[in-house]
Parts: C-alpha cells; structure tokens; sequence
C-alpha cells in the first residue's frame, strides 16, 4: 500500500512536472500577451543597452494603440555579456521557460553562432537588430536588419575603388575568431563585382601600438585604407606618420560622435554606414526612430536605428498573420513574408524561406568634418546593383 | 622588413618601463605582481574620466597617480598582512586572483573604448626624425629617458643609499629585516604604493598609443612579465634592453605574412624560450654539482 502511495505521489510529480513545463513551453496560446525574447550585451565587451530599451519603446507604442489583435507585446530581453554559457542559457530560458513566439532585437556578438542550432530546432525565427557573427547571416532562422560586417567591408571596398577611385585600396582588420573567412568572403565578392584585388591585407591588427602596421600600409603605396579597430591610436599615429593623403575607410562599429572628436582636422576618414546616418535625423526613416529614442530618453546610435527597425519589422510582420499568434505562425509569416521597404536601408527587408538570409545590402557613407560626422550625398552604395 | 622592426622598436620603449616596473617590485618586495597593469590602469582612468568631465589634466593627473598608489598600497598591505610568511608563488598566485578581480572591475567601471569614449591626452605626439621610412615621435623618446631614469636611479638607490639597503634586505629576508629595526611592513606598503603610482604615470604615457581599452591596457601585464623575463626579474638593464628586444621582435612578425595572425604570441614565446633555457642551465648545474 505505502509502495502504491510513493508510485502514485511520483505519478503525480511527472505530470504535474509535464503539465508546468508544457504551460511553460507553450508558444504563444491565444489570449495574455505575446511573448517576444531577446539576447543582448548589456554588460560585458561589446555594450549595446540601448538596443532592448529602444525595442521596448517599439512594444509600447504598439500596445497603447490596442496591441496586436487585441493582445499586447511583452519584450522578455535577456543579458549574455558576451558569454557563451550564459548565451545558450538565455536561450533556453526564452524557448523553454518564457515561451516566446520568436526573438527579435537581439544585439549579441555570440548569440547566433551559440543559438542558430536551437531556433532551427525549435523552429523559432529570431529578427536581430545587430548581426555581428557570420552565423547571423548563414541560417535559415535568424534574418539580420543591418547588412552586417561582410556586405558592409563589400560596400567599403566598393566606394574605395569606384566612388572614390583609388587604385592602391589595402585592408587593416581586426577579425573576431570564426570570422575571417566571411571577411575573405566580402573581399572576393568585390572582386568579382570589379576586377580589382587588395594591395595589401592584415587580417590581424591586435591591440597595441599601431604604427607597425601604418609602416605597412606605407610601404605597400596604400591610397585608401579600410578599417575596422580603435580609431584615436590610429590616426594619432597615422598623423606622426605623415599619412595626410590616405583615405581611411571606418567600418560601422567606429562611427560614434566621439570618435569623430579623436580625427584629427588634416586627416581624411570617412565610415560606412549600416542605417540611415545617424548624426542626421532628418534622413528618411530617421524621423521616427529619432521620434522614438527622443522621447524615451535613449541614447541616439547606430544600434537603436536597428532596434527600431527589427521592432518595427517584427509587429508588420505580426500584423499580417490571421488567427492565433503562436511560435508556429509567427515563424510562417516570416517565411512567408513579402518584402518590406524600410527607408533606413538600403535595400527592402525580407526574411524568406531560404537556408542563408542577408536581406540588407549596401552602405552609406559619412566623413569626419570638424569633430563631426558630415552626410555625403548619393544615397545607398550598394555593390552590384545598377 | 627593416622599417617593420623600426616601427616595433618604437613600443618597445613603452614595454622596457612596464618590465622595469615588475622587475622593481620583485626586487624590492620579492613579489611577482601580475595586478600592477591592471592597478595602473584603474588609475590612469581615474584620471582620464576627470580630464573627459573637464578637469585640467594636470590636477588630474596626480589624483589618478595618488588613486593607484592608494590601490597598489592597499593590495601590498594585505598582502604583507595576510601572506607574508607564504612563498614567492602564493603570493604571485594572490597577485593573479586580484588581477582578475580588477579586470572584470575596470571593465564593468570604464567599459570597452571601440567607441572612442575616452580620451587620453597625447602631449609627446610631435615626430622628431625619421629613420628608415618611420617617423619616430617624441614619446619614444621620453618612454626610452624615462626607462633610463628608472634604470639609474633605481640601481644607485638599491648600492648607494641607506634605503637601498633596507629595501634590499627586506626583500632578501623580510623577518630577519623586521628584527634588526628595520620597519618592514611600513616599508613595504611605500614600496607598492610607490610602483602603484609610477605604472599609473607608464600607462598614461603608453595609452595614447596602445590604445585607451582599459582590457588591453591591464593586458599588458604578460608583455611586462615577458620583458621582466629577460632581465631574470633581477637586472634593470637587461630589462630595458628586453623591451626593445620585443618591440622589435613584435614588428617583425607583424610584417610577416605567414605568422601576423600569431603576434599576439610573441611574449608567451619569449617567455616559454627563456624558461627553457634557464631551466636547462640549472639541470646542467645540478648535474655537474652531483
């Protein structure tokens, strides 16, 4: 009798355990609110907290207005710190636990390499604000709203040698490890696009004293120079070393109003880009995110245009979808989806059912002025298209 | 090639002081310090977050010299307290811990510098000569005086003077030290306080051109550790010479196709080859002493 007690004690755990994590785990359901996750470097080495305040600001707007069908947006944003663990963590943690419909807003520099397994396997679509890892844009369920690295240093090369017009263009990169061969990627597909080839390329510029590597760039006649690491070292250096005449080319990462202030007034920089620029709120698409960061107090950067485009994204798409809202027709729609002109980029927004998804191309670009950043006229570079 | 190791040989001036710091602290306090980068760095941006909110740099730059000595003092205090009869090896382990700890500190404090946020002034930026087709700026000039100055002072301090020798002694045999008067811990707490505040000065002077990241700044520490190496933590000469011997080697690789992905190796290396070929005299010692 007391055996019969324990078994049915036990019996009665699993399924109490089974019916939690089956609430926990459910996708969606059709009332209460809509569960969104995200993963995103709050603390850590690469810092974007803006990113899901400005997501948040999206939602809120959104449930104001009468949410989606009547149900609201709840943004459930989790911290990685850039730690492997504590990303695939997060991940879990959302699919499982939370029971988010899909991800979208994510800024991470780890998340889609660590996580890309497990939204195919759950079958969950993830929008990032932010693709950082080329995993970002070689999964069939992750679909970036910034062109990212790869189609951005295509983009750099592309206004080096034909807007720009220089003969000698030489690339100086910090690679992040797994990343090299995505960049090699970018370069190839110039070539292919020009006919050109790099004079000179150092995919490994570490931290220290950069002046081995503008000898470098010296020696090998360089005229225009991408790229990508600490900028007020650089063109310190560059300056001591008399480079007055060498076009530098900044990736986005370097595009900040205070690195603009450690340019020197007689060197020439000039940075792609991934969004609208946006030290100008003018531009088209700019208006309404510089609406929203301004009145919710948030910090104005690259990164929350991307916030707000991944979360405006996301409710459109959200919108298209009849019936129920759950993981499986949210991860339809987006498979499912028709393109989206989204003014801030370059090119229209798509996600599709393809295994390798890089819908944004192109870049524009802005050069240092004054301890600023100056908006070049002539729109999107967008390698390739006529 | 050549212009390569130039361009190398101009950090090497920065590396030669930050080996000369290790190699102070172990002389003096016969500790191996795998904090002071990191302590040094906590300082330099106190001082750069005062001269970011406007401060004139040179009020702050004694405040962040006097908030690393207070810091590195703090740290020699406990560890004089705590672990002074300990060997060399728990104490450089307890070095490693508070090397950590700073570090995730520093970073969560003054985040990473991609951004460019913080600034660190640059007033030895003008070039002085070129040789080769390097322009050589008056930094490495000043990093090069400067590590001299250490050179000589430090080594008339230690033969010359009356605090030399207790300073010696005290890193000799520090109870033995204690017993014939001489104030130990008091002396030793100086000592850390004292290189506290000259690697906060090194850092402020290397900053500008390796860059204001205050994770590669306290990184620097296995530079300084390699660089110390080659002075066997003992000779201040050989040590400046060391850190010219890795600036230059540092130029080299990078010029090299084949190996630049590697550069970043380029101290374990130093360091690894140099274990290696003491350790080898001490087996061939030891087995002539047999």
């Amino acid at each position: 009798m007391k055996k019969l007690t324990y078994l049915s004690a036990a019996a009665a755990t699993v399924l109490a355990v089974s019916l939690t994590s089956a609430c926990n785990s459910s996708d969606g359901g059709s009332d209460g609110p809509i569960k969104v996750g995200s993963i995103n470097g709050i603390t850590g080495l690469f810092q974007t907290p803006e990113v899901p305040k400005a997501v948040k600001a999206v939602f809120e707007e959104v449930n104001a207005a009468g949410g989606i069908n009547g149900r609201k947006l709840e943004l459930i944003s989790k911290d990685d710190a850039m730690d492997p663990s504590r990303s695939g963590q997060a991940a879990r943690e959302l699919i499982q636990s939370n029971g988010v419909v899909a991800l979208a807003g994510s800024s991470s520099a780890v998340d889609c390499g660590l996580n890309r397994a497990t939204y195919s396997k759950e079958k969950i679509v993830s929008v990032p604000a932010i693709g950082v890892d080329p995993a970002c844009f070689t999964s069939p369920n992750i679909a970036p709203v910034n062109p990212g690295p790869y189609a951005l240093t295509t983009a750099m090369l592309y206004y080096a040698s034909e807007t720009l017009k220089r003969d000698k263009v030489c690339l100086d990169y910090t690679v992040l490890p797994g990343s090299g061969g995505g960049i090699e990627g970018a370069i190839k597909k110039w070539t292919e696009i020009t006919g050109k080839t790099l004079t000179h390329k150092n995919l490994a510029v570490g931290q220290g004293d950069p002046t081995r590597y503008l000898v470098a760039d010296k020696n090998a006649g360089c005229q225009a120079v991408l790229y990508n690491a600490t900028v007020g070292p650089w063109f310190a250096q560059a300056k001591t070393q008399g480079m007055q005449k060498v076009d530098f080319i900044l990736a986005a990462n370097s595009y900040t109003d205070a690195n603009a202030k450690t340019i020197p007034a007689d060197m020439t920089a000039w940075a792609g880009t991934e969004w609208q620029p946006y030290t100008d709120p003018t531009l088209p698409g700019n208006d309404r995110w510089a609406k929203i960061v301004e009145s919710n107090g948030i910090q104005k950067t690259a990164f929350s245009q991307g916030a707000v485009m991944a979360a405006d994204i996301f409710v459109q798409v959200l919108k298209t979808i009849k019936g129920d809202i759950t993981r499986e027709s949210v991860t339809k729609a987006f498979k499912e989806m028709k393109p989206i002109n989204y003014p801030m980029v370059g090119t229209p927004y798509v996600f599709g059912p393809g295994n390798e998804h890089n819908p944004i191309q192109g870049s524009r670009f802005v050069k240092a002025d004054k301890g600023g950043w100056k908006v070049l006229p002539g729109g999107f570079t967008v390698p390739g298209k006529n | 090639m050549v212009n390569s190791v130039i361009a190398g040989l101009t950090s090497g001036g920065g590396y030669a002081l930050l080996g000369l710091c290790v190699v102070l602290t172990y002389r003096l306090v016969a500790v191996v310090n795998f904090a002071m980068t990191a302590v040094g760095a906590m300082g330099a941006f106190v001082m750069v977050s005062l001269t970011d909110d406007g401060m004139n740099v040179w009020l702050a730059l004694p405040i962040g010299a006097l908030s690393a000595a207070l810091l590195s003092g703090l740290l020699g205090a406990a560890l004089v307290r705590w672990f002074s009869g300990h060997r060399e090896r728990t104490k450089a382990a307890v070095t490693v811990a508070l090397f950590v700890a700073l570090s995730a500190i520093g970073l969560r404090l003054f985040g990473s510098n991609s951004t460019g946020a913080h600034q660190f002034p640059n007033p030895f930026g003008d070039p002085v000569f070129t040789v080769g087709g390097v322009v050589v700026p008056q930094s490495v000039l000043v990093s090069l005086a400067f590590a001299l100055l250490i050179t000589l002072a430090v080594g008339l301090l230690l033969t010359r003077t009356r605090i030399g020798l207790k300073l010696q002694a005290l890193s000799e045999r520090p109870s033995t030290a204690e017993v014939v008067g001489i104030p130990a811990p008091r002396l030793a707490v100086g000592v850390w306080a004292g290189v506290g505040a000259i690697t906060m000065l090194v850092i402020v002077l290397v900053a500008p051109r390796l860059g204001g990241d205050f994770g590669a700044l306290s990184g620097l520490i296995s530079t300084a550790l390699a660089v110390a190496m080659v002075g066997a933590f003992r000779s201040l000469p050989l040590t400046l010479v060391g850190g010219l011997i890795l600036g230059c080697l540092e130029g080299l690789s990078s010029s090299v196709d084949s190996i630049q992905k590697y550069q970043g190796v380029v101290p374990f290396l130093v360091i690894l080859v140099l274990l290696w070929w003491r350790s080898r005299r001490e087996v061939w010692d030891t087995a002539h002493s047999r």
